[in-house]
């Protein structure tokens, strides 16, 4: 029993290394990929641009659902006026940066991961090799500068949509007065520290966190139908655990 | 031995997985002709092929290419040679996100920077040489196997390659797409003199097509020459593959411990 708890745990630390080692080997084929300019942009497209109506209508539903029940706990001590403040910066300093994340392994990592395991199991990759084209820059960089650039934007849409959403229930359905929702917000979030760290700062920490693994699960894949569905759940799976747990790190830091 | 070779492979020594796929392999492949390699399934054909790429390297001994030991290739290098190999895979390995013209067009699109004409003009003359120039905008998921097999190769020529590599090339074609893909090998080995070296089972498309036969089982070369004597040169080997027997040097079974045994008879040998 303990050899076999040995074993998952040197497994999972040689994978951890093998990610390490994939990260570096990415970040010195970036400037080749520049090459392929156009399938970074398409990329992008397709990670980040396809993921809006699932982040915009998640996002809408979160700022409604934390308008609601924070109205709910602040009526007791007759602080509804800050119900907008609470909102704001639940969804700048956490929700919006984690939740796009955790949506964005779903909806993207899942299906990039999905791709190049495909692609492994049809020999693309090795009919790339040989036709002399790196893999790892035409395929593997542009998956993931795409995802390092789209989850900070995402965030952004995110977090304007949760406050969108904030507003309705707040001001629109509870009658929370307008100018009091948008006034003790705006004096109170700090654009450093909520929206640039908040948001930006950690999007992009889990935008690199989250293509890697997909990527990474893609591209080790073994070349069957069982090795991709494997894969697929692995990078939900550890883009979650990883997302949560880097959330904390940043967020004791950043505080 | 061949004194004229494009590849020459000497005590070459592979194990994979503690099983050995190569036992100090001696090979040459005649520059300019058509070399089918045969074996038994499971024997190290394809990985031969990977070997002379690049894509694996052996234990020991060393594979030349023009010269280069590929092994020693730093990656620039392996990319510079393999800009003039072509290799058609198994499965055809067409890129799925691209239509037949930019599959062939690929190749020209990375390393080149040809005018958009002259890409036009390149890709158009490879697939009229394939019988494919109608299907250029079709997607490889409207091909069949022959017709995404031929676009392959269409791609594998599309930088007239001094050296062709194909890896079971006719398999799962009807009798048709078969004679279409052994002319198109024959073709182009005759038109644009470029070596050829197939991997194959069927015997009557290798007797029609090739010019040299390798036999390869337990890691070595165990028959070799031009396939019309080959068949007939009594030694154990050829008479089982080119006879198709089930059982002979190359065994039936698969290595395994005593039957009576593994059935839990009494009196089976431990």
């Amino acid at each position: 029993m303990s050899s076999r708890n040995d074993n998952v745990v040197v497994r999972s630390l040689a994978q951890i290394g093998a990610c390490g080692l994939f990260l570096i080997t990415i970040l010195a084929a970036i400037p080749r990929s520049f090459r392929h300019g156009r399938e970074t942009v398409r990329q992008i497209w397709f990670v980040g641009a396809m993921s809006l109506t699932i982040v915009m209508t998640c996002g809408l539903f979160v700022g409604m659902v934390l308008g609601l029940q924070l109205y709910d706990v602040l009526s007791i001590f007759g602080g509804t006026s800050a119900t907008g403040t609470v909102v704001a910066i639940a969804i700048y300093r956490e929700l919006g940066p984690v939740v796009t994340a955790l949506l964005f392994a779903g909806r993207a990592g899942t299906s990039v991961t999905a791709e190049i395991g495909l692609m492994r199991a049809t020999d693309q990759l090795d009919a790339m090799e040989m036709m002399a084209v790196d893999p790892i820059a035409y395929v593997a960089a542009p998956r993931f500068l795409a995802g390092v650039v789209a989850l900070p934007l995402l965030g952004l849409v995110f977090c304007a949509m949760g406050v969108f959403g904030g507003h309705l229930v707040g001001v629109t359905w509870l009658g929370i007065d307008n100018g009091t929702f948008w006034s003790n917000m705006t004096a109170t979030v700090d654009i450093h520290k909520d929206i640039v760290n908040g948001v930006l700062l950690k999007s992009f920490a889990f935008g690199i966190v989250v293509s890697l693994i997909a990527v990474f699960q893609g591209y080790t894949t073994p070349p069957t139908s069982e090795g991709v569905a494997y894969a697929t759940t692995r990078t939900v799976v550890a883009s979650s655990i990883a997302i949560l747990a880097l959330d904390f790190v940043l967020t004791s830091f950043l505080i | 031995m061949t004194d004229d070779a494009i590849v020459r492979i000497r005590g070459l020594t592979t194990v994979l997985n503690g099983k050995t796929i190569f036992d100090s392999l001696d090979l040459d492949i005649p520059r300019g002709k058509v070399t089918a390699i045969m074996g038994p399934s499971g024997t190290g054909k394809t990985t031969l092929l990977k070997h002379i790429t690049g894509q694996m390297r052996g234990d020991a001994g060393s594979v030349e290419l023009d010269g280069l030991n590929v092994p020693e290739l730093s990656r620039e290098k392996l990319f510079e040679l393999r800009e003039r190999i072509g290799y058609l895979f198994q499965n055809s390995a067409l890129l799925t996100d691209f239509d037949v013209f930019e599959n062939v067009a690929f190749p020209l699109r990375q390393h080149t920077k040809l005018p958009e004409e002259l890409i036009r003009n390149i890709v158009l003359n490879k697939l009229q040489a394939v019988g494919l120039r109608g299907a250029a905008r079709l997607m490889p998921t409207e091909l069949s196997g022959g017709m995404a097999r031929r676009v392959a190769l269409a791609r594998a020529i599309v930088f007239d390659p001094a050296l062709i590599l194909y890896d079971e090339p006719f398999v799962g074609l009807d009798p048709i797409a078969l004679n279409q893909v052994l002319l198109l090998i024959r073709t182009l080995n005759e038109t644009l003199g470029i070596t050829s070296v197939l991997v194959a089972h069927e015997l009557a498309a290798v007797q029609k097509v090739a010019d040299h036969v390798y036999l390869i089982a337990n890691g070595k070369v165990v028959a070799q020459g031009d396939p019309a004597t080959l068949a007939n040169d009594g030694s154990p080997w050829t008479a089982q593959f080119f006879g198709g027997e089930a059982d002979g040097p190359v065994p039936f079974q698969y290595p395994a411990g005593d039957y009576a045994s593994a059935l839990g008879f009494p009196g089976g040998k431990a």
